[in-house]
C-alpha cells in the first residue's frame, strides 16, 4: 500500500488578483471520455431515448395493459425525459464556477486531489465510457468532481442527483445546466418511469462524451462510513457494456474526505433522532453565512481506474442476445456480477481513504474521553505521531504536512467542538443546553432525549463521525483482540467466532465476505506481530498480562479495546431489548435501544439510529432475528436459540471499561450559554 | 382499390391479471415489452365455432326454397342470396336439394378421460386442464374428410384425454418435463386446421394424451420497427397477428387460406405457405429464429441474424417436423410496413393453357405481383355459381362484359380461364406492375377481366372452405389436395391427374363428380398446383374409402408424374405412403436420428411421415 501520496491544492492558483475570473473566462476546450465519429450533446441524448425502440415496445406494452392511449403515455415519457434529461450551458457553467470559487474562498477551504492520478487518467480518457463513483459524504459532494474536472479540462461529468434538488428552484435548473440528471429514488409502481430513466441512462453512457458520476451508496453516508452500495444505478450504466455497445466501462472509484463536513452537526442532530430540514433555496442562501467559517481541507483522492471488461471477463452469450440491443437486458447472473462489482468498488473507495489530522486529532480525543484524562498538547502531538505508524502499518494512507501546524488548523476549523484550554490542554466543547421546543419533540423520530443527554451526545457523536472513516482499518484487529482477549482459543475457533461478529456488524462496518478469511489473517498476523497477543501453535491469547510490553504495546492494547466498543454496546442493547420483546416492530426497537442506552449512561454513539437500525439487520443477517414485513410495519422476531448465543458471545468480548460521558468527565469542558434547535 | 389510410383499431384490451392459477407461477418474464393479445378464438372454440366442420357457427352455406344464402356477416357474400348457385349444384352432383340435410347431433357421450388423477394434479400446479369431452373431441382431429367422417359419426377411436392451455415457454418447458416423467403423450394443437391428419390422434395409443393447446401463448413479446422484427409466442392465431401488426402500422403477410384459424406455430411445424408469399416469403423465409421445447430440451439458434453458414440449419429440421419432435414457442418474424396500396385484378385468357403460359413468363421475368393465380374453367364456373345477386345495373354491365368476352373475343364460355392479382405497393409501382403484366397477357391472349372479379375471387378463397360441410349434408364428399411441380411438367401433370381421376371414378361407377385445379403459386422452378374434388356419394357403400382411393390413384399420379407429395399441406398421417421415396431411405432415417435425439420417449407420438415406421422396428 503506497503510504506517500502526492496531493496539490487546486483552489490555491486562483487566489490572486482576479484569480477566479480570469480562471472562469479562459477558453476551455475538455477531453471527452468517448470518441464517437458522431458527438452527441445533451439535446440529441433526449432524441436517441425518446425514439428509442426499447421506449416504443414499453409503450405498445403499457397502452394495452392499462388502456390509456400511447400518444398520451408518449407525452408523459416526454415529460420524464425532461424531468431526468441533464444538460450543458457553458455561461452557466462559468457562472456556477464563479460562484462556487467565492464560497470556496470564503470557507477558507483547499481542494486537495492526488494530480498525477488525474492526468493518467485523463490521459487515456477516449476510448470508452468512465464513472466517477466517489464516496457521498456531504452535499458538496456534487460540485467537487465537477470542479476537478473543469480544472484539469476533462467534460464535465453527467452527475445523478436526487429529486430534493430538481424541487429547488433556480438552483434546480442551474445544476442540470452543468451536468446534473434527476432521478426519482423509488422505481417502483412507476414502470414507465423506470423504463426511461433507464434508458437514458444507459444512452447517456454508451453515447454521451462525458464521465458518468454517481454515488454508490445512493445518500450522504450520515456515519462518514461506508454504506452498502445499491445496485440500480451500477445496472443501469453498465448495460451498454453487457449489451456489447460499448467495448469497456472505466471505473474510477473516489474518495472524498473533509476536515469538516458541513452537515456535521446536522448529521449529529439526525443519528439522535432530529429529522433533517428539507432541501430549499431559500434553506441554502440561508445557510450561505454559516460558510464564512473555516472548514479546513477536503482529500480527493482518486483510485486506480478499472476496467469492467478485466474484472468481469468478456460477457457471455445470453439470451438477451436474441433481443434487439435496445431491449436487452441483464441477466439475473449479470446482475450478480454487477452487485459483486458494486460491494467490490465500496471497498476500493474505503482503500482510498486519506487519513487526516482531524481523523487523528478526534481519535486522540476520544481516545482521552475513553481514559478520563485529559492530554496537554505535547501529549497529542506524540499521540498523533505514534497513531499515524500505527494506522500506516495497518495499511492506512495518512496525508500529513506538518503535524503541529496540522493540529494548530484543525483546531481552528473545529473549535466549536473542540479547543485547548488555558494550559494548552486538549478538551472537548460540549454543545450548548438547547431548549426542545414542543414541535421538534414531535418530530422526533426515536425515543425523546433529555436535553442533558444532548449536551454531551452531539459533541462525542461529531468526534465520532471523524473516527468512523478509519474504523475499518482497525475492526478486524480489534474483534480478534477482543475474541482472543476473553482467554486462550484455538485459532480455528477464533475464525468461527470472528466470522459471526462481522456477520453481526456487517451493516455497521461494511465489508466483502468473500475476502473475510484473509483479513482475519491479516489481522490475527497484525496482532501476534505487533504482541498484543501472543500465538502458540495454534493457541492465541492476550499478552497483557506479560512483563514484556512497552508503552506502545500498552496504547495498541487499548485502542483495539475501545475501537469497536460503540458498535458492540449498541449491538449488545439491540440483543437485549430484542430478547425482552421477542417481536416487534422496527420502530419501536429504535426507541427502546435509545431509552435504555439514555438510561445506562453507554457510549452516546449508541444512541444513534443509524447505528441501531445497522445492528438490527445484522441480527436479521446472522439470523437471530427474522425480519418480516406487516402492512407498512417491518417486524423482528426473535430466533431464540441463536438470539441466546449472540447476546452471551457479544457480552463476553464486550471491554470492561469504567466509561463516563457526562460533565464529571475531566475532558469535557462547559458551554455556558443556552442555545435552540 | 383499397387503402390502408385508416388504420384497424387494436383489439387488445386490458388483460385483468389472472389471480389464483398464475401468482404462484409469476417468474420475472424476461420480456416487460410482452402485450398479451386478445384473440377473436375464445379458449372454448365450440362456443364461437362449429364442433363438426370449419369455421364460424354464425357463417354456412344454407339452402332454403331453391336458394342458396351464406350466413353471417363475416364474408363479403355473408347474408346474400346466390341465385346461381343451386342450378350448379343440381348440374353437377345431381342432388336432390329438397331432401332435409344430414346435421349430425351433438355427442351426448364421449370416451372416458384416460388421465391419471396425479398426472392432472401435476399438470394443473403448472396449467388450465380441461377433461371436458367436447373441448377433447375437438381437439382430436384436423379438417381432412377422414377427420369429418368420424367426427359428425364421433367414431373416433382415440380422443385426447385431457386439453391443457400453457402461456409460456416456461411452462411448456415444466409440461414436457412432466410428460417424460409421467410417460403421456403430448399433442401440440393450434388452430386445428391440418389437412394431413398430422393432429388426428393416433388410434393406437395406449398412453395417456393430451392436447397442448397453444392459444393462450398469444403475447407479442416485442416489435421492433426500426428492424422490422417481431418476437412472437407461436400459439398466436394468424388473423390475431395480422389484425395487431395493422394497428401498429405492419404486416406479416403471410395469409394462408386457413389463417383465420391456424396459428404461426402451426405454420412452422407445417412448413405452410401463404397466398401473398411473392412479396412476403413462405414461412421458411418470414422466420429469423424459433425457440423449441423438446423432451431433450430447447433446441434454438443463440443469435438472431439474417442467415448464418453452419452446418444444417437446425431450424429446417423443425420447419415441418409436424408437431413430432417438440413444441415451438416463440418465433421471431420479419415483419413489413402495411403497403399504401392494395389493388386486385383479374385477366381472362382463352384456356388454361394460355393462362399457364402467362403465368410461366410471368414468373421468368420475375413480375410476381404478391398473388397471381390462374383458375382453371371448372372453377371459374363454380365461381360464378358463387356470384351474388346485383342490381340490373351490374346485371347489365355483366352481361356487357359476357358479350364481350364469348362474341367480341370468342372466348369459349367452357374453355375460358381466369387469373387473380393482388398487387401491393405504392401508387406508382402497382400502376407500372399492372401495366406490365397487362402486356404480358396481351402476348398470350389475355384481356383485362377488371377488379372486382379479382376482389371476389380472393374473398371466395376463405368461403370455399365452409362449402364441404354444405356438401357433407347432401352426401357428396369434397377434398381438396395440393402439389409442387416443375414448369415444364405441369401441363401434363394436371392433364394426367385429372384423367386419373375421371377414370378412377368411372371404376366405381361415380357418376357425378367435379375435378377441378388451379396454380396458385408460381417460383422460378415451378408452381403449385392445386385440385379440388367432389363427388355424389349417394351410390357408393363407404364414400371415405371410395373417396380415398381416388385421392390415392391421383397422388400416384401426381408423382409419376414429377410432382411432389405437398407444397404446403404437410405428410401427416393421409401421405406417408410417399414419404420414404420422396426423401430417400437414407433420409428417412435422418428423420428417424432426429426423433431419437429429440424425442426418444416417444412423448410427441403423432406418427407423422412414417415415424411409427421407425418405432415399430425398435420394438
Amino acid at each position: 500500500m503506497e503510504n506517500k501520496i502526492e496531493f496539490k491544492d487546486i483552489l490555491l492558483p486562483r487566489d490572486t488578483h482576479f484569480g477566479i475570473v480570469k480562471f472562469m473566462t479562459r477558453s476551455w476546450s475538455p477531453k471527452k471520455t468517448l470518441n464517437l465519429d458522431k458527438e452527441y450533446l445533451p439535446q440529441d441524448i433526449k432524441d436517441l431515448v425518446l425514439k428509442s425502440t426499447y421506449l416504443d415496445s414499453i409503450l405498445d406494452a403499457e397502452c394495452v395493459r392499462n388502456g390509456v392511449s400511447k400518444h398520451q403515455l408518449r407525452k408523459e415519457v416526454v415529460n420524464y425525459v425532461e424531468e431526468i434529461a441533464m444538460d450543458k450551458r457553458m455561461h452557466v457553467i462559468r457562472w456556477m464556477g464563479v460562484f462556487f470559487l467565492k464560497v470556496s474562498f470564503m470557507m477558507k477551504i483547499g481542494i486537495f486531489v492526488n494530480e498525477p492520478a488525474v492526468l493518467k487518467l485523463k490521459e487515456t480518457m477516449g476510448e470508452n465510457p468512465v464513472l466517477f463513483l466517489p464516496t457521498h459524504r456531504s452535499y458538496a459532494d456534487f460540485c467537487l468532481m465537477t470542479y476537478l474536472c473543469y480544472h484539469y479540462d476533462i467534460e464535465l461529468p453527467a452527475v445523478a442527483a436526487g429529486m430534493d434538488f430538481y424541487t429547488m428552484a433556480v438552483v434546480g435548473q442551474m445544476m442540470r445546466e452543468t451536468g446534473a440528471f434527476y432521478m426519482r429514488r423509488t422505481l417502483a409502481g412507476a414502470p414507465l418511469y423506470s423504463a426511461t430513466l433507464r434508458h437514458y441512462v444507459r444512452t447517456l453512457v454508451g453515447h454521451y462524451g462525458a464521465p458518468v458520476e454517481f454515488f454508490l451508496e445512493g445518500t450522504r453516508s450520515r456515519s462518514n462510513k461506508s454504506l452498502s452500495p445499491k445496485y440500480g444505478m451500477l445496472a443501469m450504466t453498465l448495460l451498454p457494456y453487457f449489451a456489447r455497445e460499448v467495448d469497456d466501462i472505466t471505473i474510477v472509484p473516489v474518495n472524498i474526505s473533509y476536515d469538516r463536513v458541513m452537515e456535521q452537526s446536522l448529521f449529529a442532530y439526525e443519528h439522535l433522532g432530529v429529522p433533517k430540514p428539507k432541501e430549499t433555496t431559500g434553506g441554502l442562501i440561508k445557510a450561505l453565512h454559516t460558510l464564512n467559517d473555516n472548514f479546513g481541507d477536503i482529500y480527493i483522492n482518486l483510485g486506480s481506474p478499472m476496467s469492467i471488461k478485466e474484472y468481469l471477463g468478456h460477457p457471455e452469450l445470453s439470451a438477451e442476445t436474441l433481443k434487439p440491443r435496445d431491449l436487452q437486458k441483464l441477466t439475473d447472473e449479470q446482475m450478480t456480477h454487477v452487485q459483486k462489482l458494486a460491494d467490490h468498488v465500496v471497498t476500493l473507495q474505503q482503500d482510498c481513504t486519506v487519513v487526516t489530522i482531524t481523523n487523528l486529532l478526534c481519535i486522540v480525543l476520544m481516545d482521552s474521553l475513553y481514559r478520563n484524562k485529559v492530554l496537554c498538547l505535547q501529549e497529542v502531538e506524540s499521540q498523533i505521531g505514534w497513531l499515524i505508524k500505527v494506522l500506516r502499518s495497518l495499511g492506512a494512507n495518512v496525508f500529513e504536512r506538518d503535524v503541529k501546524s496540522g493540529i494548530e488548523r484543525v483546531l481552528t476549523v473545529h473549535r466549536s467542538m473542540m479547543r485547548l484550554d488555558k494550559e494548552k490542554r486538549l478538551r472537548l466543547v460540549s454543545s450548548a443546553l438547547m431548549n426542545m421546543t414542543n414541535d421538534v419533540q414531535r418530530k422526533m423520530k426515536g425515543h425523546i432525549l433529555k436535553a442533558e443527554t444532548m449536551v454531551n451526545a452531539v459533541p462525542i457523536i461529531q468526534v465520532q463521525l471523524y473516527i468512523n472513516p478509519v474504523l475499518h482499518y482497525c475492526v478486524p484487529s480489534a474483534l480478534v483482540y477482543l475474541i482472543a482477549s476473553r482467554g486462550n482459543i484455538l485459532k480455528a475457533e477464533l475464525y468461527t467466532e470472528y466470522t459471526l461478529f462481522r456477520k453481526l456488524l456487517k451493516h455497521e462496518f461494511f465489508h466483502l465476505e468473500g475476502i473475510e478469511e484473509a483479513n482475519f489473517n491479516k489481522a490475527l498476523e497484525y496482532c501476534v506481530h505487533n504482541g498484543v497477543l501472543s500465538s502458540s501453535g495454534d493457541v492465541l491469547a492476550n499478552r497483557s498480562g506479560d512483563k514484556l510490553h512497552n508503552r506502545s504495546g500498552d496504547e495498541l492494547h487499548f485502542l483495539l479495546q475501545w475501537a469497536v466498543i460503540p458498535a458492540l454496546t449498541t449491538l449488545f442493547a439491540c440483543a437485549e431489548v430484542m430478547r425482552e420483546c421477542k417481536k416487534c416492530e422496527h420502530k419501536r426497537a429504535l426507541k427502546r435501544v435509545q431509552e435504555i442506552t439514555e438510561l445506562r449512561k453507554c457510549h452516546p454513539y449508541c444512541l444513534s439510529l443509524d447505528a441501531i437500525s445497522n445492528c438490527l439487520q445484522g441480527l436479521v443477517h446472522a439470523e437471530a432475528l427474522l425480519k418480516y414485513k406487516v402492512k407498512n410495519d417491518m417486524i423482528y422476531e426473535v430466533v431464540p436459540a441463536v438470539m441466546d448465543r449472540c447476546h452471551h458471545l457479544i457480552s463476553s468480548i464486550i471491554p470492561k471499561l469504567r466509561l463516563v460521558f457526562d460533565d464529571s468527565n475531566p475532558v469535557i469542558v462547559h458551554q455556558k450559554q443556552r442555545a435552540r434547535l | 382499390m383499397t387503402e390502408n389510410v385508416a388504420l384497424l383499431r387494436t383489439t387488445t384490451e386490458p388483460v385483468p391479471r389472472k389471480k389464483n392459477l398464475s401468482e404462484k407461477n409469476i417468474k420475472k418474464s424476461p420480456y416487460d415489452t410482452a402485450i398479451k393479445v386478445k384473440s377473436a378464438i375464445p379458449r372454448k372454440r365450440q362456443d364461437l365455432l362449429k364442433w363438426y366442420g370449419w369455421g364460424y357457427k354464425d357463417s354456412m352455406f344454407k339452402l332454403k326454397d331453391q336458394v342458396a344464402t351464406f350466413t353471417g356477416t363475416r364474408y363479403l357474400i355473408g347474408g346474400k342470396s346466390l341465385p346461381h348457385f343451386v342450378q350448379w349444384v343440381r348440374e353437377k352432383f345431381d342432388v336432390d336439394i329438397s331432401k332435409p340435410p344430414k346435421i349430425p347431433p351433438t355427442p351426448t357421450v364421449y370416451p372416458e378421460s384416460r388421465l391419471p388423477k396425479e398426472v392432472r394434479e401435476e399438470l394443473e400446479k403448472v396449467t388450465l386442464v380441461s377433461v371436458d369431452g367436447m373441448d377433447r373431441l375437438i381437439r382430436a382431429h384436423g379438417q381432412t374428410l377422414n377427420d369429418m367422417t368420424h367426427l359428425r359419426n364421433n367414431s373416433f377411436q382415440r380422443v385426447p384425454d385431457a386439453v391443457i392451455w400453457p402461456e409460456s415457454h416456461e411452462q411448456v418447458q415444466q409440461i414436457v418435463n412432466c410428460a417424460t416423467k409421467y410417460k403421456f403423450v403430448l399433442i401440440p394443437f393450434g388452430g386445428g386446421t391440418s389437412v394431413s391428419g398430422s393432429i388426428t390422434c393416433p388410434a393406437h395409443e395406449t398412453r395417456p394424451i393430451v392436447a397442448l393447446d397453444t392459444s393462450d401463448m398469444n403475447s407479442i413479446l416485442w416489435l421492433d420497427r426500426e428492424q422490422l422484427l417481431a418476437r412472437v409466442q407461436a400459439g398466436i392465431v394468424g388473423q390475431d397477428l395480422e389484425r395487431e401488426m395493422r394497428a401498429r402500422g405492419f404486416t406479416v403477410g403471410h395469409e394462408p387460406d386457413s389463417y383465420e384459424f391456424s396459428t404461426l406455430g402451426g405454420w412452422v411445424a407445417t412448413r405452410a405457405s401463404g397466398m401473398k408469399k411473392n412479396t412476403y416469403g413462405n414461412i421458411e423465409d418470414l422466420i429469423v429464429q424459433t425457440k423449441v421445447v423438446t423432451p431433450k430440451g430447447v433446441i434454438e439458434k443463440s443469435c438472431c441474424v439474417p442467415r448464418m453458414s453452419c452446418g444444417p440449419d437446425w431450424e429446417h429440421i423443425v420447419m415441418g417436423s409436424e408437431g413430432c419432435l417438440g413444441v415451438v414457442t416463440e418465433v421471431t418474424l420479419k415483419i413489413r410496413p402495411l403497403p399504401s396500396i392494395v389493388r386486385y385484378g383479374s385477366l381472362v385468357f382463352p384456356d388454361w393453357e394460355s393462362g399457364f403460359h402467362f403465368e410461366r413468363e410471368v414468373a421468368r421475368q420475375r413480375l410476381q405481383p404478391s398473388s397471381i393465380r390462374l383458375m382453371d374453367n371448372e372453377q371459374f364456373r363454380f365461381g360464378h355459381a358463387l356470384k351474388m345477386e346485383t342490381s340490373w345495373g351490374g346485371v347489365l354491365l355483366d352481361g356487357l362484359k359476357k358479350l364481350y368476352i364469348t362474341k367480341i373475343k370468342g372466348f369459349d364460355p367452357l374453355k375460358l380461364c381466369v387469373v387473380t392479382l393482388l398487387m401491393e405497393g405504392n401508387l406508382e409501382q402497382v400502376t407500372e406492375r399492372e401495366t406490365q403484366l397487362n402486356n404480358i397477357a396481351a402476348r398470350f391472349g389475355g384481356i383485362p377481366g377488371g377488379a372486382k372479379n379479382g376482389e371476389i375471387g380472393y374473398t371466395l378463397t376463405f368461403v370455399i372452405a365452409y362449402i364441404r360441410d354444405l356438401a357433407l349434408e347432401y352426401n357428396i364428399v369434397a377434398e381438396s389436395f395440393e402439389t409442387s411441380v416443375p414448369w415444364e411438367r405441369t401441363l401434363t401433370l394436371c392433364r394426367n391427374t385429372k384423367r386419373r381421376v375421371i377414370t378412377e371414378c368411372r371404376k366405381r361407377n361415380v357418376t357425378h363428380y367435379l375435378i377441378s385445379c388451379r396454380l396458385t403459386q408460381t417460383y422460378d422452378a415451378g408452381c403449385c398446383i392445386y385440385f379440388y374434388f367432389g363427388f355424389n356419394s349417394a351410390g357408393c357403400a363407404d364414400a371415405l374409402r371410395t373417396y380415398e382411393e381416388i385421392e390415392e390413384a391421383a397422388r400416384d399420379e401426381i408423382i409419376a408424374c414429377g410432382g411432389s407429395i405437398s407444397h404446403h399441406h404437410g405428410v401427416g398421417k393421409l401421405r406417408k405412403k410417399w414419404y420414404t421415396q420422396t426423401v430417400s431411405e437414407t433420409g428417412r432415417r435422418l428423420l428417424f436420428a432426429a426423433k431419437q435425439a429429440l424425442d426418444p420417449d416417444n412423448i410427441f407420438a403423432l406418427a407423422n411421415m412414417e415415424l411409427d415406421r421407425g418405432l415399430v422396428s425398435k420394438l
